[in-house]
């Protein structure tokens, strides 16, 4: 996995790429509980992430339960193996997906 | 006895125990009392001599004065007449000798007036001044007053001054010894008196013409001397016997630490030095035959069988190194044959890594260092996997010997692609030719078509085979069995013919496995070998073979395996198929990926499409991470997982074995995903999401274990 930043005062972008799992959500998790203060609008593209796993939906809830308290959370460029895991999971509800 | 060992004691406690400081004591404590016996029987003596000898002189002088009185006066006439007066007094009259002795003594004055009393005390002075005696006189003993009567007494007034008539009392004994006197031994007394000590008083009587006593004339000596003379014996005597004995317990003890002592320590210090040079290591040593002890005694005898001993035991130790180095050698050359043989047979597993359609595993385990049981696989040719399975009679290094020939035989025949009783045949014919210790060995030999799973064998005189069955349980091929080979030349086999479906499993056993015994020397048995195969029957063949291992150590505990035990299991899975393939690794996080690139390889072998890849890489994330997580608590495990690809039907089965605590999680309810975000639970989704992605799951816990399997169709 690995995660790029763009910070544009209180917008964040996020790219991660390769694979969310048990062994990498918390590296992801980390990431977030430092960067997400004082952001109201968060992005995460997802174009070159290969498939996540429960413990990175787990992150995604928390960042999505976090931002609705601070702003609005989008997630971009969702692949086919992701975007069946967020369906049968019913995040494509909970998430916002463009 | 001292508590203390000898070697713990000082210098001074051993000098205290030691024999010759013992002997030493000894002979002064027996010296001592003989001495003191000696010393008491000597004064004894001494004192006997001394009385003897004073009663002889009081006899004597009394004798003298007897024969003297009696030439010139009348002594008899002088008694009576004092007795006379003395017996017609009345006891008042007596009584007045003590108090009015002149009215008393006035009655005698007749008598002591007379001239011849003046000449019998004349004579009785003449003889106590002139001898030894300290007195003498004249007395007559009175029977009814018990008193001895004074007729005269030899007058010297410093001393006694017995008046005549005068008397006092004497012992009725003494009365009756002297009144009764048969005049054929010494008359004496010895007394010991208030007034002179002890006194020897001996004497004469005196009788009347009739033969009656009148009187008796009397000595005393006294025996005062006898003690100064005992002391002066005492002292001499006790003084001589202290040197003697001194001189005689010196004498011993020398005597003791030449003869005993010496050449008890010097055996004893041999014996040391022999203890330290064996410590050492030194392997000849003299300690013993070293020793001169010229004793002539049990001692020197002693020495000698020490001696003896030494040598005997040298040439002993040096037998029994020979006997171990020829043992270690013997050992050597036995644990090189042991690996020499392990190595004949194919023991690396996977044994053929590139072939997909069967997998294989065997195990020998001999009685001895070298068995005569033996399996063999090999191809024959790309096709057709020949097997062999096989016990020669016996055990040991003749067995090894015959059954590394008949393995040698048993491939090289069969690689000429002739059939299985052919094999046979000719094996037999071969081990017939020459074969004069008449050992045998029966052999089973199959050979497995790849392709369509048709396995054409035979059986000489082997146990039979097991099979299972894709969907069914391990059951006994009672095949035909010829004869064992080597037992007979020209001997028939028959071949026969199975099928082997795809997910078939084909057990093969030597009697070393049915003919293990428990303590009770009960068989191991091939009902009970069934249905413990039966228990672990979806076991890849590696873990059966284990399993069947273990088992039958279990059930042999601690008896001595009696024979070689060898198995071989063969798992078909058809032309296509991947097999089965597995990983087996800690239960950790870290352990994730390990797993993942074991099965993604596989599935990259299949040509798996990417999104069933990436569903399944998810899938095992969950699976394997839960187990990593939860199986074993704070303790550590291993988990196992298995890979199998179905050709026909295009479905992975993935399968995910743990030993911790039980879980099935297919029994927990799926989670609401309807609910909106704020309800969301965090985490309970990764079981949901396999469900989902994948086409079945199964959940079983057997033989105390979790088994999760999962299943894939691919395209």
């Amino acid at each position: 996995m690995l995660i790029t930043k763009t910070r544009d005062e209180n917008k964040l972008t996020v790219e991660v790429s390769g694979r969310i799992d048990s062994m990498t959500a918390p590296e992801f998790e980390e990431f977030l509980k430092e960067n997400l203060d004082g952001v109201t609008e968060l992005t995460i593209n997802m174009a070159s992430l290969d498939y996540i796993s429960s413990a990175g939906l787990r992150v995604l809830l928390l960042a999505q339960k976090k931002m609705n308290t601070q702003g609005t959370m989008e997630v971009l460029n969702v692949n086919e193996t992701v975007g069946e895991i967020l369906d049968v999971t019913g995040f494509s509800d909970i998430l916002t997906i463009r | 006895m001292p508590e203390k060992n000898v070697r713990d004691m000082t210098k001074f406690e051993r000098l205290h125990n030691s024999l010759a400081t013992r002997t030493f004591r000894a002979t002064l404590m027996g010296a001592i009392v003989l001495g003191v016996l000696a010393l008491i029987i000597g004064l004894a003596w001494y004192a006997y001599l001394y009385c003897r000898q004073t009663v002889h002189q009081a006899f004597g002088i009394s004798k003298n004065v007897q024969a003297i009185m009696n030439e010139v006066v009348d002594p008899a006439a002088m008694g009576n007449d004092v007795m006379t007066i003395y017996r017609s007094l009345t006891d008042e009259e007596r009584a007045e000798e003590k108090t009015n002795p002149e009215k008393y003594y006035a009655r005698y004055s007749e008598i002591t007036g007379s001239e011849a009393h003046a000449i019998v005390l004349a004579i009785l002075d003449d003889f106590r001044d002139s001898g030894t005696a300290n007195d003498v006189y004249f007395a007559m003993y009175d029977k009814e007053t018990k008193s001895i009567v004074y007729i005269a007494d030899s007058d010297n007034s410093a001393r006694t001054g017995v008046r005549t008539g005068s008397f006092e009392s004497a012992s009725e004994k003494e009365i009756n010894k002297f009144l009764n006197w048969d005049e054929k031994k010494i008359l004496y007394n010895i007394e010991n008196t208030q007034r002179f000590g002890w006194i020897c008083t001996s004497g004469v009587s005196v009788k009347n013409p009739d033969g009656s006593i009148a009187g008796f004339i009397l000595s005393d000596l006294t025996l005062k001397d006898i003690a100064s003379g005992m002391k002066g014996f005492a002292i001499f005597f006790s003084i001589s016997m202290f040197i003697v004995v001194i001189l005689l317990a010196v004498l011993m003890a020398r005597h003791m630490e030449k003869k005993l002592v010496k050449p008890i320590n010097e055996i004893a210090g041999a014996a040391e030095a022999y203890v330290k040079d064996k410590k050492a290591g030194v392997k000849y040593s003299e300690h013993f035959s070293g020793l001169k002890i010229n004793t002539g005694d049990e001692l020197e005898n002693l020495a000698l069988t020490m001696a003896d001993m030494e040598g005997e035991l040298a040439d002993h130790e040096e037998d029994l190194a020979r006997i171990a180095a020829e043992k270690e050698r013997i050992g050597t050359e036995l644990s090189l044959a042991t690996k020499i043989q392990a190595d004949m047979l194919p023991n690396i597993f996977p044994a053929f890594p590139d072939k997909s359609e069967f997998d294989i595993y065997a195990s020998m385990k001999p009685a001895k260092e070298v068995g005569g049981d033996f399996y063999d696989f090999f191809l024959i040719d790309a096709d057709h996997l020949g097997l062999v399975i096989a016990d020669v009679s016996g055990k040991g290094v003749p067995a090894a010997l015959f059954m590394m020939v008949s393995k040698i035989l048993v491939q090289n025949i069969a690689m000429s692609g002739k059939s299985p009783a052919q094999v046979l045949r000719s094996i037999n014919t071969q081990i017939c030719s020459n074969n004069r210790e008449e050992m045998f060995v029966t052999v089973w030999f199959g050979s497995l078509d790849l392709r369509d799973g048709t396995l054409r064998a035979a059986n000489a005189g082997h146990e039979y085979p097991i099979l299972k069955k894709p969907d069914g349980d391990f059951e006994l091929v009672k095949d035909k069995h010829g004869f064992v080979v080597g037992g007979m030349p020209d001997a028939v086999y028959t071949e026969y013919e199975l099928k082997l479906e795809p997910g078939a499993k084909l057990f093969l056993y030597t009697d070393g496995v049915t003919e293990a015994t428990d303590e009770i020397a009960e068989l191991f048995g091939t009902d009970r070998l069934l249905s413990e195969l039966n228990k672990v029957k979806d076991e890849s063949t590696e873990d059966i073979i284990k399993s069947m291992n273990d088992c039958i150590a279990l059930y042999s505990g601690d008896t001595p395996q009696f024979d070689d035990v060898t198995m071989m299991c063969l798992h078909y899975s058809g032309k296509g198929a991947t097999g089965l393939k597995q990983i087996t690794v800690d239960a950790k996080v870290e352990n994730i990926a390990a797993v993942t690139d074991f099965i993604n390889s596989e599935l990259e072998m299949i040509g798996c499409p990417f999104k069933a890849k990436m569903q399944i890489d998810v899938a095992i994330d969950e699976l394997f991470g839960n187990i990593a997580h939860y199986a074993y608590g704070e303790e550590s495990g291993t988990a196992t997982v298995r890979f199998k690809y179905e050709k026909e039907a295009d479905t992975a089965e993935i399968t995910f074995i743990d030993s911790g605590v039980p879980y099935d999680p297919l029994a927990k309810e799926d989670p609401d995903v309807t609910l909106g975000v704020k309800e969301r639970a965090v985490g309970g989704l990764g079981i949901f999401l396999v469900k989902k992605t994948m086409d079945s799951m199964e959940y079983e816990r057997k033989n105390d274990k979790n088994v999760l399997k999962i299943r894939k169709k691919l395209r």
